[in-house]
């Protein structure tokens, strides 16, 4: 099975909340993960705009590092432009910096997508991830764990 | 009903119109399954839902003083979703079986193993996830192996819990009491979701082996009586063979790698391996107490399942059984056309005895006995010992066995019988008698699909006097799929 190295592409630049820039944005969006089993870590998290972002053929818009410390984790992302989006994510249990894999290469920490989508042997597809981020206040929910 | 009545009874519509295939090769089937009068179809029908507790009522003899305890059995119950059904009987959803023993009297009942593969199939009304001869289908969700895991094959006793067995994913715990399933076993945080095979080897001292493939590479899992975790090293084969099973003696683990071999990785999974008898068998021995150590032996192309305990003679000499057959058309062939209702005969399974000699050479003495789901007494399990169980007798036109035997490996004779071709025969276990100890004191239990009867059996034989027929026999209301393997835990 080969998600490993697909979904190694969530470890890119651990920085905290990188902001937009231009004035025209107006939308926020409250991300929230739960579910979460291991209290420790913390869930390292992408945020794209396009198919090309989703497949790391393009910049992300955000990206986030969210401590663990009880079963749900909340970040505000503010200064988006409205649009389709999708958010990736794993669950980095032993706070090492990177997704963990068992002897055979599969993931061994937890990893989800947004609208909580699934693949099949590799990440969710963009299809299935995404979601409208309008203007105003938004909020989007993930199980992780 | 004849072929030629099938299609009168469309009277009225042109002829052209109803032979679509699918209605020629079951108006075939029709005919065939008449001509025999075997409709063995039945026993690999879907189970629609949980069996509670039930009596089953004794119809022979009598149980034996000292048995008590409850038979486990695994294997796949339902196969078939309005919107999709598996291509392949390994497939199926794992169903955990309990013909429980006690005061003569027998119950039975069967509880759905609850996988992440059942849920997402039940929410979309289809089978979608990927399996050994299943391809994918839209909808499918699958993030590690146990996301796939059909927990269908085997069933294991270890520290109070129930373990169902798999071979590519994670043994699941299961509560004895009820078949509830508690969830997959994660050995160690980091080895989460790897492949633990279904038949597993226990050490004379308790300690459990068995391994997890994936192409080359193979984990080595030594798990204590208890379930706990005591080693998981990684070993590279000499061949990307599949093994669903492997032997041992007390010192050795001794891996037998056919020349169906890994060259891809794709979906279903059996595509992923290609028959290549030019590359000939490869038996890899380990040293159990130092992994580093090994030897091959070079032998020529087979394909087996199963395989009986091995055991070492004093010159070092290795010998064990398998039930062999010349190629892996059973895998890609027959595992296929059961889902379709259609069985195509093929040569049966022959118990061999595979010797190693210290010197490297090798020899196969096929016994010439038709043989599958091959057991032994436990308590010989890595020693020398006299007698394999098996099943045996098959039928030209129907699947499976429809007899139970024991081999004498010092007299090269069977002790067998025979329940002719309308059951459908499943794997016998030993169980010793309290106070016995010699080498098959005590009695085989297996299940049959008694087809006439529509109905599941479980039978009791003294293990010594086979060819006298069952001491007892209960039979079920209901009837369950054929299982696979299983194990006996005394009360």
């Amino acid at each position: 099975m080969k998600t490993l190295p697909l979904v190694l592409s969530l470890i890119v630049g651990l920085a905290a909340l990188v902001p937009a820039s231009r004035a025209a944005e107006t939308s926020s969006l409250t991300v929230t993960f739960s579910g979460i089993k291991a209290t420790t870590g913390a869930i390292l998290f992408t945020v794209v705009n396009s198919e090309a972002a989703y497949g790391d053929k393009a910049p992300a818009s955000a990206q986030g590092m969210l401590p663990v410390s009880t079963n749900s984790a909340s970040k505000v992302l503010s200064g988006l432009a409205p649009g389709r989006y999708a958010i990736k994510a794993f669950h980095d249990v032993n706070g090492d910096g990177k997704m963990n894999a068992n002897p055979f290469g599969i993931p061994s920490e937890p990893f989800a997508f947004s609208n909580n989508a699934v693949g099949n042997m590799g990440p969710a597809k963009w299809d299935d991830a995404s979601f409208d981020v309008k203007a105003g206040d938004n909020t989007h929910a993930i199980t992780i764990d | 009903m004849n072929r030629r009545q099938l299609l009168q009874s469309f009277s009225g519509v042109a002829a052209t119109t109803i032979l679509t295939p699918e209605l020629a090769q079951a108006a075939a089937q029709l005919s065939q399954g008449a001509a025999s009068g075997i409709n063995w179809q039945i026993a690999f029908a879907d189970l629609d839902a949980d069996l509670a507790r039930a009596p089953m009522k004794r119809i022979h003899g009598r149980a034996p003083e000292g048995l008590a305890g409850s038979l486990y059995r695994n294997g796949p119950g339902k196969f078939h979703r309005p919107g999709g059904s598996v291509d392949h009987w390994f497939d199926g959803d794992g169903l955990m079986r309990a013909f429980r023993v006690s005061d003569g009297a027998a119950t039975l009942e069967a509880r759905f193993i609850d996988t992440p593969k059942r849920r997402v199939e039940t929410a979309a009304n289809a089978v979608v996830q990927p399996g050994f001869g299943t391809a994918g289908k839209p909808g499918a969700q699958v993030r590690n192996a146990d996301d796939t895991n059909a927990g269908n094959i085997s069933v294991m006793s270890m520290g109070g819990e129930l373990w169902a067995l798999w071979e590519a994913g994670s043994p699941i715990a299961m509560d004895p009491k009820d078949l509830s399933t508690k969830g997959i076993k994660t050995l160690r945080e980091d080895l989460v979701h790897m492949p633990y095979l279904a038949h597993p080897r226990r050490d004379p001292g308790g300690d459990v082996w068995s391994l997890g493939l994936s192409g080359s590479q193979a984990i080595v899992w030594r798990v204590s009586a208890e379930g706990a975790l005591k080693g998981a090293d990684m070993v590279k084969l000499p061949m990307a063979s599949y093994v669903h099973d492997f032997t041992a003696t007390k010192r050795h683990l001794i891996l037998i790698l056919q020349p169906w071999v890994q060259d891809r990785m794709v979906m279903p999974y059996s595509d992923s391996f290609t028959w290549r008898p030019e590359m000939g068998t490869k038996v890899l021995v380990l040293d159990k107490a130092d992994l580093t150590k090994r030897r091959i032996y070079e032998l020529p192309a087979f394909f087996a399942f199963h395989y009986g305990s091995a055991w070492e003679e004093t010159d070092g000499t290795l010998r064990f059984d398998g039930c062999l057959t010349g190629d892996s058309r059973f895998a890609t062939a027959n595992g296929k056309a059961f889902m379709k209702g259609t069985y195509v005969p093929e040569p049966a399974s022959i118990l061999t005895l595979v010797t190693l000699r210290p010197d490297g050479r090798v020899t196969l003495e096929p016994t010439g006995v038709t043989a599958e789901f091959p057991r032994v007494d436990g308590r010989r399990s890595g020693d020398t010992r006299r007698y394999t169980i098996h099943a045996t007798a098959t039928a030209p036109n129907t699947p499976l066995f429809h007899g139970v035997a024991t081999y004498d490996w010092k007299s090269g004779k069977s002790d067998t019988y025979d329940f002719g071709a309308t059951h459908l025969m499943e794997e016998a276990v030993f169980v010793a008698r309290p106070g016995g100890s010699d080498e098959l004191d005590g009695w085989l239990m297996a299940p049959s699909v008694n087809i006439k009867a529509k109905a599941t059996e479980l039978h009791v034989f003294d293990a010594r006097r086979v060819a006298a027929g069952p001491i007892c026999t209960w039979r079920s209301e209901h009837l369950l799929p054929v299982s696979l393997h299983g194990v006996f835990v005394k009360a």
